[in-house]
């Protein structure tokens, strides 16, 4: 009974670090439709935002948030202003352009936070561990998955319940009628990709006392992320949830049974065959076009 | 449209030609001006990732195919060339039963099926290709039956290329796996050797870029490049003419694959081993860069666009702040390069040289909504009526 609780909680652990870092791209994929390749190096400068703030200022972790929230959201609004908003014609394109601004990205911590790995401390309130159904769990990991559940629920909300959800939900469906209609797209695009990217951030503060924080760190996520998205459905949130829970536990599975990377090719081999035969996602949202 | 002779060839075709010639020369007189050895070596490597760029520059320039992976191609040919180059070392690297020798290390008992045919150098050279071409084939068949375009063929494309990757990783006992296939043997053909450090590899490398060069020109002008590229500009509208889509999808995306693997056995023989690298992301998307800033739609673009960047990256190597700024310079450039020019620089140049020959032109065509899009349908059209 105990391993199979910790081997459900094991998966749900992966699944709400997945789903915290695809929910951003979830949300900026499904509205603007630009493929961000620039993603996981907003998560990067999210785990670097919290190490400098850590380090250089002495603020924990919890208090921090908000303030990395809003400093990824600018970074976002600022790639939309300079670079995406000249691309949403070229789809293709954007993921050229993105990935540009990765590299940059990357680069530019390198210079200045210098390429070695960084640590970042877990807040003290949370370092214990707690038992759930007779499973020791770390309090941290509980944290982050009532975070990622937290932070759904808010964007669910946004989506569904506010004026700008609903102008948003008009434009996915047809962005010329509803321009013609009195919406600014441009703007609620601008104000998606801040909130994309502010969300990427958070994932990024929110794993880095897990893993160490590296410039390259990145590079992994926008992979996953994208998995989940490519298995969800771009335009529904509910699959974006579905389907971190399925990944997450999926992996959290092939990692203790079987070879790695074995796995990883087989749930890649996995994703080639969904494009192929379901491009449109596993949960697709019903979207009268 | 005035009717013309079939084989007639226009002016702008002429000049193109020329001015291809013009470079494939320069490239191939190098070595009568240059004996260094490790120089011609490193310029042989530059070439050969010009031959790579030019083959991702007919799939994406051409056919609108963003290969994600084109490094996937590149790798095979790579590995095919190794396996037949390792088994030529047989009586000096090896251990016991003739295996080797990462085999010997990873306790293999015989030499496994699939590298007993590389004994044979022909049937190597010749799998350095065709199984490019095969795999390109099969993913291009599973894409484009499916009617996979644009960013979910790039995915695609980039999914599948991690896949080969891992496996090639993974089996160590067979292809050496992260070390690669190392301490190989030197080409030779009928009891010449190219040497990897001399004028004769470096001509081995020029004469193959120019034959890809002016093969992967010769396909952009025939009638099924000119169907090609007008599936790159409206898809549709050449499926409603009844053309099989997906078909000339499949074939332009396996002729790519088959000029990537020769650039990729040639890396082999300048480079004297394979490693799983060259099958690896950071690899594949360094050649949509250079393709990028060289212009797509341009082989020749394409092809020097590669040897700038990656000559330029080479010069600042030996210091590591310069290579450090470089990356960054690199990222701003491309970005840059993304948004202003989207054909490249030689998408610019020939911009600029319109201007210029303005007057000498032909009568200005009447302005349309979308010049660009319909330009390649208009000519599949002529095409046609000329068939």
């Amino acid at each position: 009974m105990d391993i199979v609780v910790s081997q459900i909680m094991t998966g749900l652990s992966i699944a709400s670090i997945l789903m915290l870092v695809s929910l951003g791209l979830a949300v900026i994929y499904g509205v603007t439709g630009v493929i961000n390749l620039a993603h996981g190096e907003f998560v990067m400068l999210g785990a670097y935002a919290a190490w400098a703030l850590q380090t250089e200022l002495g603020l924990s972790l919890l208090p921090s948030l908000v303030a990395i929230f809003l400093i990824l959201a600018a970074v976002g609004w600022l790639v939309e202003v300079l670079v995406i908003r000249h691309l949403y014609a070229r789809p293709l394109d954007t993921i050229l352009a993105t990935w540009g601004i990765g590299v940059m990205a990357q680069q530019a911590i390198r210079l200045t936070a210098g390429g070695e790995l960084r640590y970042v401390q877990m807040p003290e309130s949370l370092s214990a561990s707690v038992t759930v159904f007779g499973a020791t769990e770390s309090a941290y990991r509980l944290f982050i998955l009532a975070v990622a559940l937290a932070l759904f629920a808010v964007t669910w909300g946004i989506y569904r319940y506010t004026s700008f959800g609903l102008k948003l939900r008009a434009i996915t469906q047809n962005r010329s009628v509803a321009s013609s209609f009195g919406i600014n797209a441009s703007r609620i695009y601008r104000l998606t990709f801040a909130y994309g990217a502010g969300i990427a951030g958070l994932a990024g503060a929110l794993v880095s006392p897990l893993k160490s924080v590296s410039p390259e760190m990145g590079t992994t996520y926008v992979v996953d992320a994208f998995m989940v998205v490519v298995l969800g459905g771009a335009q529904s949130l509910m699959g974006t949830l579905a389907s971190s829970g399925i990944l997450g536990e999926l992996s959290g599975y092939l990692a203790f049974y079987s070879n790695d990377t074995i796995a990883k090719a087989l749930v890649l081999l996995a994703i080639v065959v969904i494009i192929r035969f379901r491009p449109q996602g596993l949960f697709t949202a019903r979207v009268r076009a | 449209m005035p009717v013309q002779g079939k084989n007639k060839v226009s002016g702008k075709t002429k000049l193109e030609i020329a001015v291809y010639a013009a470079v494939c020369l320069a490239i191939l007189a190098l070595p009568l001006v240059l004996h260094d050895a490790f120089l011609l070596n490193k310029y042989a490597r530059y070439l050969v990732l010009g031959i790579l760029a030019v083959s991702l520059s007919l799939s994406w320039g051409y056919a609108g195919i963003l290969n994600l992976g084109q490094a996937t191609t590149f790798g095979l040919g790579s590995y095919c060339m190794a396996m037949a180059l390792k088994l030529k070392t047989i009586p000096i690297h090896t251990g016991a039963d003739g295996l080797p020798d990462f085999m010997v290390w990873n306790n293999v008992p015989e030499l496994p099926w699939f590298w007993k045919p590389f004994y044979s150098m022909t049937f190597g050279v010749a799998a350095g290709i065709v199984v490019p071409m095969l795999f390109a084939a099969l993913l291009g068949w599973f894409m484009f039956r499916g009617r996979v375009t644009g960013v979910y063929a790039a995915i695609t494309t980039l999914a599948a290329m991690v896949v080969v990757q891992l496996l090639i990783i993974d089996q160590q006992a067979y292809t050496g796996g992260f070390n690669g296939i190392t301490d190989l043997a030197q080409f030779d053909v009928a009891g010449f050797t190219f040497d990897a450090y001399s004028s004769s590899s470096y001509y081995l490398v020029a004469i193959c870029l120019t034959v890809s060069l002016f093969l992967a020109l010769a396909v952009t002008k025939s009638k099924t490049g000119l169907i090609v590229q007008a599936i790159r500009d409206q898809e549709d509208r050449v499926r409603f003419f009844g053309y099989d889509v997906a078909l000339y999808q499949i074939f332009i995306f396996s002729v790519s694959a088959a000029i990537a693997g020769l650039a990729g056995m040639l890396y082999t023989i300048v480079m004297e081993f394979a490693s799983p690298t060259f099958l690896g992301v950071p690899l594949s998307l360094s050649v949509v860069i250079w393709v990028a800033v060289g212009g797509r739609q341009s082989l020749l673009g394409a092809m020097l666009g590669a040897l700038v960047v990656t000559g330029t990256q080479g010069a600042l190597s030996e210091s590591e702040t310069f290579l450090d700024s470089w990356t960054l310079i690199m990222g701003l450039l491309f970005v840059l390069v993304v948004l202003f020019l989207p054909k490249g620089i030689a998408g610019a140049v020939e911009k600029l040289a319109g201007k210029f020959g303005h007057r000498r032109a032909a009568p200005v065509p009447p302005p349309q909504l979308q010049p660009q899009r319909t330009e390649a349908v208009a000519n599949t059209r002529h095409a046609e009526s000329l068939s």
